[in-house]
């Protein structure tokens, strides 16, 4: 009998003119059999799908070379990682290996935070809404904090009053730098709100300002809005150093660095667009490097990158549970995976790679969630190969904000699990009903 | 014309097709372009199976799912009605 042929499904695509879509050249789909040198096929058959998979090297990695871009150019640099990006504990406890401080924007980070043994002093606490007991905590445990409004500046200065001590205090500031302006957290600037806020605490006898906080939005890829900032606080601080004789022990830029997605009206893929941490940095530094200070005594400056760090390393391994064609003739896939562990596709255009070698002829493609909602859409249209029920497909870059905004509905959430130098490790158990169900009862009389 | 398709239709070695009716070109895989050869001689839908099934390594459940969606997509490209 002769060697049969090498079958793949039947495909017949129709050649489109003018090939490039709103996003450039549609990418070559490029198969992603394997995953920090472990095959794709091999993790999901292990773990499970869908599965998130960290790689801590590439982590690790991103850490230096933040550090490395901003330090170089600005000493007295650090990074306190945004806890909110991602605050599974690996993932923190890896970033303070490396030396991250951590930033945390309420009472539960915080705790995440001790937990993990940071000390307090090395803690950023930021955010409009902070409790009595976790301002007490901070105060006491020697942390930063940074304040958000006037409600905030009463309340820290009753406790000034009862722990008998002038407590140290950074002012949240905000400007008009993008649209729609960030007015939410913190003064204003422009308006003179920020002035008085500093004035006020500097004036009370129980506050000493000796902060100053911006965080300007969130995946700015453009650059111009960081050198607006910087160039803001330096005339702010120079003018409050003037006028109410502060003076800084540190300023803080926040977060917003760009990573390496696509976002959804987006011209231009990533890749194209998104700077590079040196970019970023030498926006930044020599800015602030001009401040009105001598180099000796220049203020720490704080970075809060989230997604930046945390994106790129985290991958989600994805199968496919169904194929259809619509009534338009488009193609659609559903997957296991839904926009309850995919928040971020709101902001971001995913590529989706196969797990599996496959045919070269892409097809555009819906790209459905697996919950029966309708709104689970994870893709209006990307271009995928033929794939059939149980193919698998990555989808690289998605560690911020998915795990934690992740919402338990419908389906029970996937583990996660961290390759680091060849081993495997699960940093996150996959959901179980019992886990779910913990805290939950049903009184005898409903019974 | 060549019976099934709808106007004439010429696919090159490497799979390259084109629709004289329309003007529009499409890409056939290998196993496309073998299903399509067979189309255009006239061999039958319930025989296409078992040639396929010769032909390439695969299960009968997997190809027949296939060969049904192969014909809806040329249904939906008006290739076929
Ligand atoms: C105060 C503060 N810092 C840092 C971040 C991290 O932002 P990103 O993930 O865009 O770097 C956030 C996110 O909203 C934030 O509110």
């Amino acid at each position: 009998m002769t060697e049969k042929r090498i079958y793949t499904k039947p495909t017949i695509i129709r050649h489109t003119v003018g090939v490039m879509n709103k996003y450039g050249r549609p990418p070559a789909t490029v198969p992603m059999n394997r995953l920090v040198g472990y095959e794709v096929k091999e993790l999901a058959a292990k773990y499970g799908s869908p599965l998130f998979v960290l790689n801590v090297q590439e982590l690790r990695e991103k850490y230096r070379d933040m550090t490395r871009a901003f330090k170089t150019r600005y000493p007295k640099a650090h990074i306190a990682y945004s806890y909110k990006t991602n605050y599974m504990k690996a993932v923190c406890s890896i970033l303070h290996q490396e030396g991250a401080w951590a930033e945390v924007v309420s009472g539960f980070e915080y705790d995440i935070a001790k937990n993990l043994n940071v000390d307090g002093t090395k803690i950023i606490f930021n955010g409009p809404y902070k409790t009595r007991d976790e301002l007490i905590r901070a105060f006491t445990e020697g942390s930063m904090v940074n304040i958000d409004n006037y409600d905030e500046m009463q309340l820290i200065e009753d406790i000034a009053e009862e722990m008998d001590k002038v407590l140290e205090v950074g002012i949240r500031v905000n400007m008009d730098l993008n649209n729609p302006p960030w007015h939410k957290f913190g003064f204003n600037m422009e308006a003179g709100h920020a002035f008085e806020a500093v004035k006020r605490a500097q004036a009370s006898g129980k506050l000493k300002v000796v902060g100053l906080h911006i965080h300007a939005g969130t995946y700015i890829d453009d650059v111009s809005i960081y050198s607006k900032a910087a160039q803001g606080l330096v005339d702010f601080y120079t003018y409050i150093k003037a006028q109410l004789g502060v003076n800084l022990k540190y300023w803080d830029m926040g977060g917003g660095y760009a990573s390496h997605n696509t976002l959804n009206w987006a011209w231009a893929p990533a890749e194209q667009t998104c700077p590079t941490y040196d970019q970023y940095a030498e926006t930044i530094c020599p800015i602030l490097m001009n401040g009105p200070f001598s180099a000796n005594n220049a203020p720490k400056l704080f970075i809060e990158p989230g997604r930046a760090l945390v994106d790129e390393p985290i991958s989600l391994i994805t199968s496919v549970a169904a194929q259809k064609r619509l009534p338009s003739g488009a193609r659609g896939i559903v997957l296991d995976a839904g926009m309850n562990i995919l928040s971020s596709v709101q902001w971001y255009s995913y590529n989706f790679q196969t797990g599996q070698d496959s045919g070269f002829m892409v097809e555009d493609t819906v790209i459905y969630g697996g919950l029966c909602m309708n709104i689970d859409v994870l893709r209006q249209s990307a271009s995928v190969p033929p794939v059939r029920r149980g193919d698998l497909l990555v989808i690289p870059h998605v560690g911020a904000y998915n795990i934690s905004q992740s919402w338990q509905f419908i389906y029970l959430r996937p583990a996660v699990i961290a390759i680091d130098g060849g081993e495997i490790h699960v940093i996150k158990k996959a959901e179980t009903r019992e886990y779910v169900q913990e805290f939950e009862d049903v009184p005898d009389k409903f019974k | 014309m060549s019976g099934i398709f709808n106007s004439e239709v010429t696919i090159s070695d490497s799979g390259f097709l084109f629709d004289h009716g329309t003007g529009l070109t499409y890409s056939l895989n290998e196993t496309g372009q073998f299903i399509f050869t067979k189309m255009k001689e006239e061999v039958h839908a319930n025989k296409m199976l078992e040639l396929i099934m010769e032909e390439f390594d695969i299960n009968e459940e997997t190809a027949r799912k296939d060969i049904d969606d192969f014909y809806r997509q040329l249904k939906e490209a008006g290739l076929i009605d």
